[in-house]
């Protein structure tokens, strides 16, 4: 039950992260097309186009992992089990909303 | 060996589908009697904790073909999308994105949900969650096909 409800942290919390990371461009690793190679963003900065989408990834799973250690079992137990489709719902409604600029 | 990539992510995709689609309808509809059986209330009449396991792993081979792609989509197909002035279809493609990080980071809870025994203050969030998935499966196959097809719909 410890770890159930660890994973469920894990998921609530990256889903969060990874939608503050797209919204606010949030990203500690680019991948550059032209090199085919990865970017740390805080110390290089990658010269041509890049794709975020592997740093939004990697910081909300990071995030997860986090959030799952630092709960304490007693507070992830009284977490609703609602919660865990409700806050991905809002998570995809966010999404559509975010990028309705493209069908405009 | 891309192109090879891109026909096993599309294939394994398609499994992933059916098996998610399968376990929402047999999660959310209550199973009939045998005699009353149609071909529906048979597709969803299957035992939906069968599917739990195979759909975390096929998720996650998926996700992780579609991430070793996902550079050569930027190069060939993103301008090509610019070029022609497609916005709709690049949208398509940044909601594809979104919901295969979302999915694959919702995927602990996703197992959690469906452990055995099944524990009955889940239920709901079983339901919800399953459905939420299988919707992002469905928006990431269908647009994902819709861009391999591209420039023959849009020639």
């Amino acid at each position: 039950m410890k770890h159930q409800g660890r994973l469920i942290v894990f998921s609530l919390a990256a889903g969060i992260v990874y939608t503050l990371a797209y919204y606010f461009d949030w990203s500690f690793l680019r991948y550059d097309l032209g090199e085919s190679r990865f970017y740390f963003s805080a110390k290089e900065t990658s010269p041509g186009p890049s794709i975020l989408w592997y740093g939004w990834l990697a910081l909300a799973a990071l995030a997860g992992v986090v959030g799952a250690c630092a709960v304490p079992p007693r507070l992830t137990a009284r977490l609703s089990p609602d919660l865990i489709w409700l806050v991905p719902m809002l998570l995809i409604t966010t999404a559509l909303i975010y990028e309705m600029r493209w069908f405009m | 060996m891309l192109m090879a990539l891109l026909i096993v992510h599309g294939l394994l995709a398609v499994a992933l589908l059916g098996a998610i689609t399968h376990q929402a309808l047999a999660a959310s509809v209550p199973r009939t009697e045998p005699r009353t059986r149609s071909f529906f209330a048979r597709f969803r009449g299957t035992d939906a904790t069968a599917y739990a396991g195979a759909v975390v792993g096929l998720f996650l081979v998926v996700a992780a073909m579609g991430a070793v792609l996902y550079p050569r989509y930027r190069l060939a197909v993103r301008p090509l999308l610019q070029t022609m002035d497609l916005r709709a279809a690049n949208g398509a493609f940044e909601l594809k994105e979104h919901f295969a990080a979302l999915g694959l980071l919702l995927l602990p809870a996703y197992w959690v949900s469906w452990r055995q025994p099944l524990a009955p203050e889940y239920d709901a969030a079983r339901i919800g969650l399953t459905w939420i998935l299988t919707f992002m499966v469905w928006w990431n196959f269908v647009v994902g096909q819709l861009l391999v097809a591209i420039k023959g719909l849009f020639p």
